[in-house]
């Protein structure tokens, strides 16, 4: 979907649009003149300050997609209050540019400040997309990431990730004296925030959809159980009234419900409860171990993994527990399945005698491919544009880092954190 | 890794003495009940030969060794109804996360339940799995907690 749009407006622009590559396009040039402020002396100094930092940072998101490319950013482009909304596309069509994106800092009278971002498509001298954000002076980074989100969802059609954050473990050390922390930052590795203290073993956060909350796996009773926190307050609760182990949890794409894994008898069982509470209710009944649900983005089904066969291999189920079938048939184990947010794609964690590696199949089980490159490979995790995801990978003896890999293609890339870390969690666009 | 290894290893050897050495005591001079929670530990390692009972990789069937462990581990947890024990279980290195946690949890649940079938009250042994987040993978072991 996101290929046809680019593609269509690729030649409403009349651009040459010659494939550098096969299956890449070439990317839409974007000319970004520093955003601009209708405020005048030290105020207007402050906002235009402001504006220029965001400048950038839209610059910096931009730059680092397949599908944009940011002409020359300089303070010299100096845009007026009147341009932002009536640019002259005279001006910028001999630059090259295709896309234009312009906006506005301003102060407000309660402290807080507006950012207005707006996107043109140049050659057609028309208007594209608008959009505009009130939130504290502190805040500007979050309506830049905005901002960038406007242009590349005006281009390609498909949610921006600017605007997202990254759950993860935060470890330091090694063997059992690791010490992990929960940690939340933004996708541009700013706004690191540790929301667990780091005396317990801590694992496998996930955000619910409005990243509002994270579930996650504390050992700090003695055995491990779910907790959920609330990231606005910082109040946790566990999620269930039980001494049965229960780990591997997932919100649902509407945020009402949580499926997890629980241990009431002798094997793993997967389970579903409303997040607010109640009885939780079985969905599996098999003699192996079933873990790791994952719930398709409507939320009529679930894939998990189950080693009923002998060996961990993924199926998917109806949200209820009826019809479930198994997926994935080559050699080798199957495990910790997470469903794209476009439904196209389920990633997993692959085992064999070349130890773990990423991989992706269609949920009919078709289409299925390996990523990366292993050995020690594992805990995919979709970004909202469902064609990045994050992974934990092993890099020396019982430590690990995060990585990110495109499905499209390209080396996995390492992902700045400030220490160890594993199991991240991508959230979705945030509103 | 390895002198894990050695540690673990030194470790059973000296329980393995203790244990053909006690039942003399015993005999001729009964011991002073154990007092103390690192006594009883000892105590409990030294009567029943050990706290680890190991698995084969990828599964959590209780073999011969694990099943006269487990059986000796019975009878003296039943002798002292005071204590409480959880039996910590371990996953498979190279086991991804959660299927580590759950074999781990799978071990200790069998190895509790084998304890519960020789009479040992469910009410005396918890579990939990440390699946494979600590060193010490393919084993459950029975910890004294009370």
């Amino acid at each position: 979907m996101k290929r046809l749009t680019l593609a269509l407006l690729l030649m409403s622009l009349g651009t040459a649009a010659a494939a550098q590559q096969p299956g890449a396009p070439e990317p839409v040039a974007i000319e970004i003149p520093p955003l601009t402020s209708p405020d005048s002396g030290t105020k207007g100094n402050e906002m235009l300050q402001i504006g220029w930092e965001a400048t950038q940072l839209i610059a910096s998101d931009l730059s680092q997609t397949s599908e944009l490319k940011p002409l020359r950013i300089t303070r010299d482009d100096y845009v007026s209050y009147p341009e932002v909304t009536a640019p002259s596309f005279g001006k910028w069509r001999p630059l090259g540019a295709k896309i234009l994106l312009t906006g506005f800092v301003q102060s407000r009278s309660d402290g807080r400040i507006a950012i207005g971002c707006y996107v043109y498509d140049v050659s057609k001298s028309a208007e594209l997309a608008r959009k505009g954000f009130v939130l504290p002076k502190s805040d500007w980074r979050r309506a830049a990431h905005k901002c960038s989100a406007l242009a590349y969802t005006a281009v390609t059609g498909s949610p921006g990730m600017f605007d997202t954050r990254i759950a993860y473990v935060s470890e330091s050390g090694v063997g059992d004296a690791k010490i992990r922390r929960i940690a939340v930052m933004d996708n541009d590795g700013h706004n690191q925030k540790f929301v667990t203290t780091g005396d317990s073993i801590v694992l496998k956060p996930r955000f619910s959809p409005n990243a509002s909350q994270l579930a996650y796996v504390s050992f700090a009773d003695g055995e491990p159980s779910i907790r959920l926190i609330d990231l606005g307050s910082g109040q946790q609760r566990p999620l269930l009234r039980t001494d049965a182990i229960n780990f591997a949890p997932r919100f649902s794409p509407d945020g009402s419900r949580i499926a997890f894994s629980m241990m009431l008898g002798p094997n793993s069982d997967i389970y579903v409860v409303a997040a607010n509470g109640g009885p939780a209710r079985r969905l599996t009944t098999s003699p192996g171990i079933d873990t790791d649900p994952s719930f398709s983005p409507d939320g009529s089904k679930i894939v998990f993994e189950s080693d009923r066969s002998g060996s961990q291999q993924l199926y998917i189920m109806n949200a209820d527990g009826s019809n479930e079938r198994r997926i994935s048939f080559g050699a080798g184990a199957y495990a910790a399945p997470d469903w794209s947010p476009d439904g196209q794609w389920i990633a997993f964690t692959h085992r064999d005698q070349y130890g773990r590696r990423v991989g992706i199949m269609r949920p009919d089980g078709t289409g299925e491919r390996l990523l990366t490159g292993g050995p020690g490979d594992d805990s995919p995790s979709w970004g909202a544009n469902s064609r990045d995801l994050l992974f934990t990978r092993l890099i020396a003896a019982g430590r690990s880092t995060i990585y990110r890999i495109g499905i499209d293609g390209g080396q996995p890339q390492q992902v700045k954190i400030p220490q160890d870390g594993s199991d991240p969690d991508w959230s979705g666009a945030m509103d | 890794m390895r002198k894990t290894l050695i540690m673990l290893a030194l470790a059973l050897s000296a329980t393995g003495v203790q244990a053909q050495i006690l039942p003399f005591l015993s005999k001729r001079d009964p011991a002073p009940p154990a007092q103390g929670i690192d006594a009883l530990r000892a105590d409990l390692a030294a009567q029943s030969g050990g706290t680890t009972i190991y698995y084969a990789a990828g599964n959590a069937v209780l073999g011969p060794q694990a099943k006269a462990l487990l059986t000796a581990q019975a009878a003296w947890i039943r002798r002292h109804p005071e204590v409480v024990v959880r039996i910590e279980g371990y996953g498979d290195t190279g086991d991804t996360r959660d299927h580590a946690l759950a074999v781990g949890a799978q071990r200790a649940e069998n190895a509790r339940d084998y304890l519960v079938l020789l009479g040992v009250p469910a009410a005396q042994v918890s579990i939990t799995s440390w699946g494979g987040e600590r060193s010490g993978l393919g084993r459950a072991v029975t910890v004294l907690v009370r």
